[in-house]
């Protein structure tokens, strides 16, 4: 039972709630169950959890002001579920330090994916990375601004990428200088979106440097390590 | 040719109008007053005293017949009332006769007892060289040339003799009609730039209001127009502004609504979504997400057409050619059928998430109907065009235009698969319309229907 992932689980609303608890416990997690967030707190207090999936919308004390404590208090990763594709709630989501966030109405395999990713970075790397998602990146003239899922020019034009390239390049802008494999480049991408799960990375690494580098031939900015995989070659800074 | 073209449009411009007009009229008729009464005075001033010289003159020439006795030294000519007697008609003919003297002098004759058998009356401009001008006395002869004209009264007695008298004749309607236009032009200035002024002060606030209620963008914070001018003109700014602020009242009410819709129906459409995944065929679960994910998109363009009065995303700089590219590249990660030739960056100032569902909604349509899509950008001078080409079986003719309504769908079509054309495409149009576009359909030849998103540059 120990070795069994704790997840909690917070919604008022028991038809969501019941069918996926029981879902996610098919998939081999154990599954506590809140339906606001005092319980929530309850629960936290009395169990040792790994993980929190979190809906936003709820009567009471709302799913972004218990992110936000859970966040000061513990590092506990938090999965928001959000009734809204709002540009302003992802915004506002991962700024409350929230790991990631799936839409309503999702794929609980996509949740439970999603939930396995999150957790093994955490094992692996510890100390979880704070807010990874949030915030702009600067790197070589560009800019990727993550709340608005958009990548502008030094003249201020944003352009437009796809969900994979996005992906590609968040996961990449992320963890600049670390070389990262074609597996673990299709980990990190196919946990945010239910498109790109099959789409070879090397082709989305042709079509980004198409839009980011000078020269595509003669990549500067996204550099391919023989044997390895990809790394992000330029200088990032956080904005 | 209309000459309602030419009336002033103004409100200032009206009532300018109005009141030069009214001005006018009333000038008129005060000079049409004057000049009936100047006539009598001058019926009175003229004609009383040469009747009364006439009677007179009579009297002494007629009774006392001997010419020679009065030592006169013109025959026939009284020295006092100056007044000539002659034998046969004096007077040259072909001048015109003023009836309306004739009837006076010969109405005053009467009461003085005498009944002349003819009367001539003639107005003449004074010809001051005239030979007895020069001889008169010069006070005289100038007050005579200062009046202007003078009258000339022939008169035959009943014993057939007639008698000629000359006097001054003051004309004054020209100095009438100088004073007229004098006062008239005095009134409009003091009357005039008053009301000019005035009327710019009512018209000022209506032309801001006017351009405020032109301009009004619901829910984009606008401050409320100043209150200015007569009470009558602020009263109409302020229900302006009240209502105004209605509305935006009301169109966040139907946010909140909508919000409050696409909340109750994302949820249970949520919890369905969790429960098919214990349904055991792969299938059929499959095609239950599906059903799910297509009410899902349905709802969205329901609320993003609803929404799209008060956009909340503010437009940027794109590159239109990457978001073209970006939304064939997501379908292309779908394993649809979907060509986009790439074409050279072309910045424009667009809301970029609403672009990519208009460009999305219409590959989706060609992608359901079409079995595939071409996407081309074609940049122009002053527009830049979409073109979104499939090979289905195009749209009749007559019905091109229907499609585009929200909710209707072709009765061809008319089947579960390929439900929500109508939404995507009536989405897709407000989004270019909003952006000061328009999307246009057209039937391919060799078949097939061409959607086209025409864009402003």
């Amino acid at each position: 039972m120990s070795d069994q992932p704790h997840l909690l689980l917070v919604d008022d609303e028991r038809s969501i709630r019941e069918p996926l608890a029981q879902y996610l416990t098919k998939q081999g997690f154990r599954v506590t169950q809140a339906g606001d967030a005092e319980g929530a707190r309850a629960r936290m207090a009395a169990y040792a959890i790994d993980l929190v999936i979190l809906d936003i919308m709820m009567p009471g004390e709302d799913g972004l002001s218990l992110c936000r404590h859970i966040r000061e208090t513990s590092e506990i990763p938090v999965i928001l579920l959000t009734a809204r594709s709002e540009e302003t709630d992802r915004i506002v989501g991962l700024e409350m330090g929230a790991d990631d966030y799936v839409v309503k109405p999702f794929s609980p395999r996509e949740l439970a994916a999603r939930v396995k990713v999150i957790l093994r970075r955490a094992a692996a790397g510890g100390a979880r990375q704070h807010a990874p998602d949030s915030g702009s990146f600067a790197f070589a003239g560009w800019v990727l601004k993550t709340g608005e899922r958009a990548l502008v020019d030094r003249d201020g034009v944003s352009v437009p990428l796809s969900t994979g390239e996005y992906n590609l390049l968040h996961a990449l802008v992320t963890r600049p200088r670390a070389v990262l494999t074609r597996d673990q480049l299709l980990d990190l991408t196919q946990g945010r979106e239910a498109a790109a799960f099959d789409r070879a990375i090397d082709n989305q690494v042709s079509r980004l440097r198409k839009k980011i580098e000078t020269d595509a031939k003669n990549p500067d900015i996204i550099k391919t390590v023989w044997g390895g995989g990809y790394t992000l070659a330029a200088e990032v800074t956080r904005l | 040719m209309n000459l309602r073209r030419f009336l002033p449009k103004s409100l200032t411009g009206q009532i300018a109008l109005l009141v030069a007009a009214a001005l006018f009229v009333a000038q008129a008729i005060n000079f049409g007053l004057m000049l009936n009464d100047r006539r009598e005075g001058r019926f009175n001033q003229v004609i009383v005293p040469s009747v009364t010289r006439l009677i007179d003159a009579n009297e002494r020439l007629t009774a006392h017949a001997d010419p020679a006795e009065n030592g006169r030294r013109r025959p026939g000519y009284d020295q006092r009332t100056r007044v000539q007697l002659h034998a046969t008609q004096p007077l040259p003919g072909g001048e015109e006769r003023r009836l309306d003297i004739e009837d006076a002098i010969r109405r005053g004759l009467a009461d003085g007892g005498l009944n002349p058998k003819q009367v001539f009356a003639v107005v003449r401009p004074i010809d001051g060289n005239r030979q007895f001008v020069r001889k008169m006395s010069p006070e005289r002869a100038q007050r005579l040339r200062r009046l202007g004209a003078e009258l000339q009264i022939a008169v035959q007695l009943p014993d057939g003799r007639w008698l000629t008298l000359q006097t001054g004749w003051p004309r004054t309607e020209r100095v009438l009609i100088w004073q007229l236009l004098a006062q008239t032009l005095i009134l409009y200035i003091v009357v005039l730039i008053p009301v000019l002024l005035a009327t710019r002060r009512i018209a000022r606030p209506l032309r801001t209001l006017a351009v405020a209620a032109q301009g009004f963008t619901p829910g984009n914070g606008a401050d409320p127009v100043e209150e200015r001018g007569p009470s009558d003109v602020r009263a109409v700014i302020a229900a302006y502004n009240s209502l105004s602020l209605r509305v935006n009242a009301m169109l966040d009410e139907k946010d909140r609504m909508l919000g409050a819709i696409g909340h109750d129906l994302r949820t249970p459409l949520a919890a369905l979504r969790v429960r098919i995944e214990s349904v055991e065929d792969d299938e059929d679960r499959n095609r239950m997400a599906d059903t799910i994910d297509e009410m899902n998109r349905t709802l969205d363009d329901i609320l993003s057409l609803a929404r799209l009065g008060r956009p909340s995303e503010p437009p940027t700089d794109v590159d239109l050619s990457a978001l073209i590219d970006a939304v064939v590249e997501d379908f292309r990660d779908l394993d649809m059928p979907v060509q986009f030739e790439e074409a050279p960056r072309l910045k424009m100032r667009i809301r970029s998430n609403l672009m990519r569902r208009a460009v999305r909604n219409l590959i989706e349509n060609a992608v359901k109907y079409g079995h595939g899509a071409e996407v081309s950008l074609v940049p122009g001078d002053t527009s830049v065009s979409i073109d979104v080409a499939d090979r289905g079986p195009g749209i009749p003719a007559e019905q091109v235009e229907a499609v585009f309504d929200p909710f209707t769908r072709l009765e061809t079509s008319r089947n579960r698969e390929t439900g929500g054309i109508g939404l995507g495409l009536a989405l897709a149009r407000a989004i270019v319309r909003d952006a000061g576009g328009d999307i246009v359909l057209a039937n391919r030849e060799g078949g097939g229907l061409v959607a086209t998103i025409r864009l402003p540059r």
